[in-house]
């Protein structure tokens, strides 16, 4: 009578004690798995990589002014998504050295490759080479667009050229000897010299690209090869300089003529410290300014997506639709003295 | 056996006790003892099944922590140390470079303010033809060195030199406004000590700016001022522009085995670097004990916060690494989980083991405790039991071949008790008739007497005699002498009978006349010798009474010269003799009267004294027949109604 009773309440006040002590090490385990993604996860904390990934960011020239702005843009994205980023490129004008630069880059495994190229083609299998080893690189500002590279993030340069030449019929009234100083051999600076030459040929009859000098992106080569145009053709007019270096250059060759000549349109590069200051005195009329910023900044996220494998390349280099654009206007505009006081720093 | 009121007062007990429990246990289950076996078993084993193991999970819990607390910690200050010397190379390769550029002849010259010209200024200069241009390739030369340093350093924003007229010149840098940078804050810390590399920090409100537009908490600047050799005159000032990520990068680039993480500070306590959500905003200078390097905690908005800091004599920054002192190591709180998991695990596996333990334990207990309860109760049913054959089941078996045997000890008991009273109630049957029997022997005996009939006189006063002893006022014993005079009265009146051909002897020694023995138990002794053995011999018999004593017992011994015992007889007498109890009460065919008479005597005998006592037989064919009472030695009377009594009481007890 006694015995079944008893016999259930201790089976129901140990299945109590039973349920008691797994439910509080449940609990135990769910707080501990709570706090230990707390601690560890990177989803918590949005779109943040590692600070041992390392992108790298290889240019030419690397001194140049130019690059501290695309620089900046790497830096900028680097320090949103939480990753290190290392500046590396060629000293010199030399696609031999910038090859090495990428060869010693690609030994060093890093997440990503953003590469500004030399040339269109001396590049390429040292670029291919860094894809093969899986390691996700875009190009910026310069293209090499027979390479394996998944995106290109720059300047139109063509349109560059284009808007540079309707700036500078504006400027002479549409008709005149004009001029190029540019880099040639280096894909964006002939496309830029081709997008100007065609639109003075196709639209303005009466203007005519009397020369393409090399200025070797040389601030003295520029100014001496200025001088020299300037003293072999009198009827030049006016002078489009596909970079910023020779800019001021031709700026100082047109300074150092003084009022001996007639006066000179000079249409420059991108808008660093120099050409601003030139504009703002008159010495050069224009200069178009490029998203180099940008370029930088979203290089950097390009390769954040490849290499976290957030989105999918391209399936092929001319896939206008795939998932990451193949090719990235980063913008452009023309900076004249009613408006250079925006680009100069705050 | 318990007594009628314990047995009351237990009942009473168990039946109340549900009613009770609730309010008497509640004090009385506080104590170990009181507690249900079943409990007491559990909370022992659980004792020593869960106290070692917490207890050694605390200790490999305390042990580790501090081992890999001062492992980590000591590992930390290595990895600040690191950081420090990382950054103080930096500052050193800084150092370096203001030298290697004040080296220059051009920026020397610049310096002397000989050359004294900036970018603004450069256009004004142009007219001057050949001179201007000669500085212009001047400035060139200057502007490609200070482009070097940049190329191959590529943390550095900007470099600016500025001479004694505040003349500038630099790549990247420009003045907001139109104003002499010498003004500048920094210009005059830097000139105020003299050729002394200065870490400046992140500039405030200066009224420098780079085109690349690197904000002033993206940079760290520094400066040193260039003198002149011989009067130790300030001529200018090279600053240099760090960015900030070179150094937040080393900071950031160490994975602290805590869960903190590594600042920077000047010597200020101002932060040069710090990340994001960072747990304190500024750390005071005065917090800080003195010393290169330490440890030290402290209270603060974010809670209490263990620093550990090294300082560098060349830049006067710290290197902090803060941490959280409530949050453990993550290698901790990964031990401290499985020894958690440990822990519980024992305690889930103690508890089951001890439920199971203690119940196979207990629960037997509990059974044999209710199955005696049932025999109090009067049941003597044996319990069933698992058939298990450790103690427990031993302890089964044994309780149940008890119950056996106490059932058959009452039914035993039963059954002397019936016949005692069937044999009492004959004996008070028996009380009347032979009273009117003997009062008309007595008047018979006297009638005979006064006709002269001596022999018929004589015979019926033996009757008379034999019928007051056999009564002998109901009681069971009786003197020897009296049981003699019994026997003699029977032997006298069978000699009327039998005249020559019966003859006895009494041999009884005069002290064992006094002796008490069970009355009637030579008379059918002698009638069995008189009716078995001298009837059935030819010629005159002899029958022999003997008394004497052996062992402290009394042996009475009757034996005649008779017919004697068959073997076969004999063998089948003894086997009666055996068990005379279940011989009368059978009343198989094979008992006849001369058999009834011995084993009635035989069961008096056992019934009173028990197995030890009885009748011993012998007798041989045509030799006689000699049967011994094994009779107790008793002095005087016993105290026959008490005992009946108290054994009265007692089968009542079992039957009930």
């Amino acid at each position: 009578m006694i015995r079944p009773l008893e016999e259930v309440n201790v089976m129901k006040k140990m299945l109590l004690v039973y349920i008691l002590l797994i439910s509080a090490f449940a609990l135990y385990v769910l707080r501990f798995e709570y706090t230990s993604q707390v601690n560890s996860s990177w989803e918590d904390r949005g779109l943040r990589g590692d600070i041992g990934e390392t992108y790298i960011m290889i240019t030419f020239q690397s001194g140049l002014e130019y690059w501290k702005s695309p620089l900046k843009g790497f830096e900028d994205a680097a320090d949103a998504l939480g990753v290190t980023v290392e500046y590396r490129g060629a000293t010199r004008y030399d696609a031999k050295e910038q090859t090495m630069v990428i060869e010693q880059a690609i030994a060093r495994k890093p997440a990503g490759i953003a590469i500004s190229a030399i040339d269109p083609q001396s590049l390429v299998p040292a670029i291919n080479k860094a894809v093969d080893a899986d390691i996700p690189v875009v190009l910026f500002d310069a293209d090499a667009p027979d390479s394996q590279a998944y995106s290109f993030l720059g300047t139109d340069n063509y349109k560059s050229g284009v808007m540079a030449a309707d700036k500078m019929a504006e400027l002479l009234g549409r008709e005149g000897e004009v001029a190029v100083l540019t880099l040639p051999g280096q894909q964006n600076h002939e496309e830029r010299t081709k997008g100007f030459r065609d639109t003075i040929e196709e639209r303005y009859p009466s203007m005519q690209v009397v020369e393409v000098a090399d200025g070797h992106g040389d601030a003295m080569v520029s100014r001496d090869e200025t001088l020299r145009m300037m003293k072999e053709r009198p009827e030049l007019v006016g002078i489009f300089v596909t970079e910023a270096t020779g800019g001021a250059g031709a700026g100082e060759a047109v300074q150092t003529a003084g009022g001996s000549r007639h006066p000179m349109q000079i249409i420059s590069f991108d808008t660093n410290k120099a050409t601003l200051d030139m504009i703002k005195n008159g010495t050069i009329s224009a200069t178009i300014a490029q998203g180099t910023w940008n370029m930088g900044y979203w290089s950097l996220q390009y390769l954040f997506h490849l290499h976290h494998q957030l989105t999918v390349p391209a399936p092929s280099a001319s896939g206008e639709n795939a998932p990451l654009p193949v090719m990235v206007d980063t913008g452009i505009s023309v900076v004249t003295r009613s408006n250079v006081d925006d680009y100069y720093a705050k | 056996m318990p007594n009628n009121k314990e047995h009351l007062k237990s009942e009473r007990f168990w039946g109340r006790r549900a009613i009770l429990s609730t309010f008497r246990n509640g004090i009385r289950r506080l104590r170990l003892r009181n507690m249900p076996l079943r409990y007491q078993l559990m909370l022992l084993f659980l004792l020593f099944a869960i106290v070692p193991s917490v207890g050694l999970g605390l200790l490999v819990n305390w042990t580790v922590e501090r081992v890999v607390e001062r492992q980590v910690e000591g590992h930390t200050m290595q990895l600040i140390g690191k950081v420090n010397e990382a950054l103080n190379s930096k500052m050193e390769n800084l150092q370096n470079m203001t030298y290697l550029i004040a080296f220059d002849p051009d920026i020397d010259a610049f310096m002397n303010d000989n050359m004294p010209l900036n970018d603004d200024a450069s256009g004004e200069r142009m007219n001057k033809g050949a001179i201007a241009e000669t500085e212009q390739n001047q400035l060139y030369g200057i502007k490609q060195t200070l482009q070097g340093f940049t190329t191959l350093y590529p943390e550095i924003a900007g470099i600016v030199l500025v001479n004694g007229s505040g003349d500038y010149i630099s790549n990247e840098m420009y003045p907001r406004a139109e104003q002499s940078l010498i003004q500048e804050n920094w210009y005059r810390e830097a000139a105020a000590n003299p050729g002394i590399f200065m870490v400046l920090g992140q500039p405030k409100e200066r009224n420098l700016t780079t085109h690349v537009r690197y904000k002033d908490d993206e940079i760290v600047s520094v400066a040193r001022s260039i003198t002149d050799e011989a009067s130790g005159r300030v001529r200018g000032v090279i600053m240099i522009d760090l960015k900030l990520r070179s150094v937040s990068q080393a900071a950031r680039n160490v994975t602290l085995g805590k869960s903190g993480y590594v600042m920077v500070t000047d010597a200020e306590g101002q932060s040069v670097y710090k990340p994001e959500h960072p747990l304190i905003e500024h750390i005071p200078a005065e917090w800080f004990p003195s010393g290169e390097s330490g440890t030290f905690t402290a209270e603060t908005k974010g809670g209490a916060l263990l620093f550990m800091y090294q300082s560098s004599t060349f830049t006067g920054w710290r290197t902090v690494g803060v941490f959280p002192t409530r949050d453990s190591i993550s290698e901790v709180r990964q031990i401290q989980f499985y020894v958690v998991s440990f822990v519980f695990v024992v305690c889930l596996f103690g508890l089951s083991a001890s439920l199971w333990f203690s119940r196979s334990i207990a629960q037997p207990i509990f059974r044999l405790m209710s199955y005696m309860r049932r025999a109090e109760t009067g049941n003597l049913r044996p319990g069933r039991w698992s058939d298990r054959a450790d103690e427990i089941g031993m302890l089964g078996n044994s309780y149940n071949r008890m119950l056996v045997q106490i059932r058959e000890l009452i039914s035993l008991n039963e059954l002397r008790e019936r016949q005692k009273r069937d044999a009492e109630m004959r004996s008070l049957q028996e009380h009347i008739k032979p009273h009117f029997l003997y009062n008309t022997l007595d008047t018979i005996h006297w009638m005979a007497r006064k006709e002269g009939a001596d022999d018929v006189s004589g015979m019926v006063g033996a009757l008379s005699r034999l019928f007051r002893i056999g009564l002998s006022k109901g009681q069971d014993y009786i003197p020897l002498h009296s049981e003699l005079e019994h026997m003699t009265s029977y032997l006298q009146i069978q000699q009327t009978r039998y005249r020559d051909r019966l003859q006895y002897t009494l041999n009884i020694p005069e002290e064992l006349r006094d002796l008490f023995v069970l009355k009637l138990l030579l008379q059918p002794l002698i009638e069995n010798a008189i009716y078995h053995g001298i009837k059935g011999r030819r010629g005159p018999g002899h029958i022999r009474v003997e008394a004497r004593l052996e062992h402290g017992r009394l042996l009475l011994t009757v034996q005649d010269d008779g017919a004697g015992m068959s073997n076969e007889r004999l063998a089948e007498m003894l086997h009666l003799l055996e068990a005379p109890l279940a011989s009368l009460e059978a009343s198989s065919p094979g008992i006849t009267g001369k058999s009834y008479g011995m084993l009635n005597v035989q069961a008096r005998l056992r019934l009173s004294f028990g197995d030890e006592y009885g009748i011993l037989l012998e007798s041989e064919e045509g030799q006689g027949t000699r049967v011994t009472i094994i009779h107790p030695l008793m002095r005087e009377l016993p105290p026959i109604p008490q005992i009946n009594n108290k054994e009265r009481q007692e089968s009542e007890w079992e039957n009930s």
